[in-house]
């Protein structure tokens, strides 16, 4: 999976939820709003039903003080009159709370203005029956009652209450409906909310589920594949150190069969040279039998070289010669095996890493060329070192071979001056063995590293062995190896190794 | 050597059986030398046609040993001559090119009695051998077990 897929999906995710949330939020707020309005829509419902009763009470007080006003008029009881000014006295109450109610509404405004009068007009009809009846002109109040209905004070009070009541079935049906509308709304507002919440919800799951699926896949192939890694470097590693190996056996057997010829080359040259003592012995007693000379006795000439003369002589000198170039060649011959079984020896070695005290080892190391410094006219001179982790016996042939050829390849005739510095770079220890001796040329300065190769005047014993040996040690310590010289003006060999070496799969051995 | 030791010679180079033995007879040992030039006849003469070793019950035997033969290593005619009943006894010395100093420490630790590599050069190679020679003329070889 790309980095890139994996932050699309993460912030999907992110996404999913800030969506749920909102539509929480959203869900939330408007049912708080709907409740609200339909509470509001209910309590209008409630004002219009209070409105009707409160008209239905004003027309109930007004037929009471008619009907209690007709029964005094007939009867002159006094309970009558009582029951009328009963009722009279709550019909103004009456119309002003209604007034009071329906002061929201302008129609019903306009409807109490117009009933106000006429409410009044009926009040002062029944005030001047009563005081009829009172005075005892009952003529004079049953013709008001006429002139009363005559006018129909009272049907147009009904009129207007009818007007008003109808007024307020209107509001009633409207609000009703409104109040109905609301309680709706809210509902497929929580339904349809509800259901947006599952089906988010929904899509998270299979997302999450999606996803940790992928991760778990991705994380069998990891593991597949850091087996596979693993399964392969092994491998590799095997195959590396069996190629070593091999070149290691192979160096040891090369090394040993040849020295085994070497022994018979030698051995029987060593024969041949005692067989030339004999011959060239009887060839001197032979001559000194022909020239007559008295011969001398056989005991005294034995070991001693026999005396020859002209041709004989030559031969003798010779055969001596070609017996001690051979000879001379198997010496050679014999070191440089040596020497190679000596390096695969070294090879197999294993290294251990321990802590060095750099500045000490030199000055160990060059303590025991004292001698040779001296002889030199040389001052070795130690400048402060860093200490590092590495194999002691290593380092002590690194060091100790690259003082020495400073020792060794100095100008003869001038004092020598040696350096050894060291300073640290970037989890690396940089040492330094410089010299002013008599240098190297630019084109000898990779031979120099190779096995059997020297360079300049070759007036110093050696084999070419020291510096092959030193870069493999060096190599093997996980550094590098320089050089940089000019001819006649001193060499500085360049050493770099890992501060903290540790012991790795390359250079453990079974 | 008082009783009549045999020395076997296992040496496959014909060239440094010829200068071994030539020195061993400088330094005066007159005892019967029987070479083999591979491990197999060596072996077959050891231990006779059976592989017990009882054809040499009751002669003393001296082995000299190189070990590196064409056919088998030397390591393994050591461990079979120490492990015999017979010819246990038998001093072994071990003569061979290999300056390994592993190689050196397996032979002494499967018994065998003297080491000495081969040098190049001869005068201490003849000397070595003179000096074996001589060692040859004091020692006491016991009779193989009866």
């Amino acid at each position: 999976m790309t980095p890139e897929a994996t932050r699309r999906r993460a912030i999907g995710q992110i996404l999913l939820l800030a969506a749920g949330f909102l539509v929480l939020v959203a869900i939330s707020t408007a049912s708080v709003l709907l409740v609200n309005k339909a509470s509001e829509d209910s309590g209008r419902v409630v004002h219009t039903v209070e409105v009707e009763n409160q008209i239905n009470a004003l027309l109930l007080d007004i037929r009471r003080a008619e009907s209690a006003a007709r029964g005094y008029l007939l009867t002159s009881g006094p309970e009558f009159l009582r029951d009328h000014e009963a009722a009279v006295a709550t019909i103004p109450a009456n119309v002003d709370k209604l007034a009071q109610l329906t002061s929201d509404n302008p129609r019903q405004v306009e409807n109490i203005r117009k009933l106000r009068p006429t409410v009044e007009l009926r009040l002062d009809q029944f005030a001047r029956e009563m005081n009829f009846v009172r005075q005892a002109e009952p003529d004079s109040a049953v013709a008001l009652v006429r002139e009363a209905v005559a006018a129909n004070s009272s049907n147009a009070i009904r009129e207007i209450a009818a007007t008003m009541r109808s007024e307020e079935d209107r509001l009633f049906a409207l609000r009703t409906g409104n109040a109905h509308r609301s309680q709706q709304l809210s509902a497929w507002v929580t339904i349809a909310g509800s259901g947006l919440v599952i089906a988010l919800a929904g899509i998270s799951i299979f997302l999450v589920r999606r996803s940790a699926s992928a991760r778990d896949d991705a994380e069998a192939l990891l593991r597949d594949n850091n087996l596979n890694l693993e399964t392969t470097i092994d491998e590799r590693t095997a195959d590396l150190r069996e190629a070593n190996e091999e070149i290691q056996r192979f160096a040891y057997i090369v090394s040993h069969d040849l020295r085994s010829p070497l022994v018979n080359i030698m051995g029987f040259t060593s024969e041949l040279e005692e067989l030339r003592g004999d011959i060239f012995q009887r060839i001197a007693s032979l001559a000194r039998a022909q020239s007559s000379a008295p011969p001398a006795p056989d005991n005294a000439t034995d070991s001693a070289e026999p005396v020859l003369e002209g041709a004989d002589k030559q031969l003798s000198q010779d055969f001596t010669e070609a017996l001690g170039f051979i000879k001379s060649s198997i010496a050679k011959m014999d070191r440089l095996i040596t020497a190679i079984l000596n390096l695969t020896r070294e090879g197999r070695r294993e290294f251990q890493p321990v802590q060095i005290d750099t500045r000490e080892l030199i000055e160990a190391i060059v303590s025991t060329m004292a001698h040779q410094a001296a002889e030199a006219e040389a001052t070795i001179h130690i400048e402060p070192l860093p200490d590092i982790v590495s194999d002691r016996l290593a380092m002590e042939q690194i060091f100790s071979n690259l003082i020495d050829n400073a020792l060794k390849y100095l100008k003869p005739g001038v004092p020598g001056e040696i350096h050894v510095r060291g300073r640290t770079k970037l989890g690396f220890a940089i040492f330094e063995v410089s010299d002013n001796g008599r240098g190297i040329d630019p084109r000898d300065h990779q031979r120099i590293f190779d096995l059997f190769r020297r360079a300049g005047s070759q007036d110093k014993p050696g084999q070419g062995i020291g510096l092959a040996h030193v870069r493999a040690l060096v190599r093997r310590l996980g550094g590098t190896m320089s050089v940089s010289s000019e001819l006649n003006h001193g060499s500085t060999f360049t050493t770099t190794l890992p501060i903290r070496w540790a012991a790795t799969n390359r250079n453990r051995e079974s | 050597m008082s009783n009549p030791v045999t020395i076997i010679m296992i040496e496959d180079d014909e060239g440094h059986a010829r200068l071994i033995e030539r020195n061993i007879r400088r330094s005066g040992v007159n005892n019967e030398i029987v070479a083999f030039t591979n491990g197999t006849d060596a072996v077959k003469y050891l231990f006779g046609s059976d592989g017990t070793g009882l054809a040499h019950k009751g002669n003393a035997l001296l082995i000299l040993l190189d070990l590196n033969l064409p056919d088998m290593t030397g390591i393994d005619i050591l461990r079979r001559v120490k492990e015999n009943a017979y010819l246990k006894c038998a001093p072994v010395v071990v003569l061979t090119t290999t300056d390994d100093s592993q190689e050196i420490k397996r032979c002494y630790e499967l018994g065998a009695n003297v080491y000495i590599t081969k040098p190049v050069n001869y005068e201490s190679f003849a000397n070595a051998i003179r000096q074996l020679g001589l060692f040859f003329s004091v020692i006491q070889v016991p009779a193989a077990a009866t």
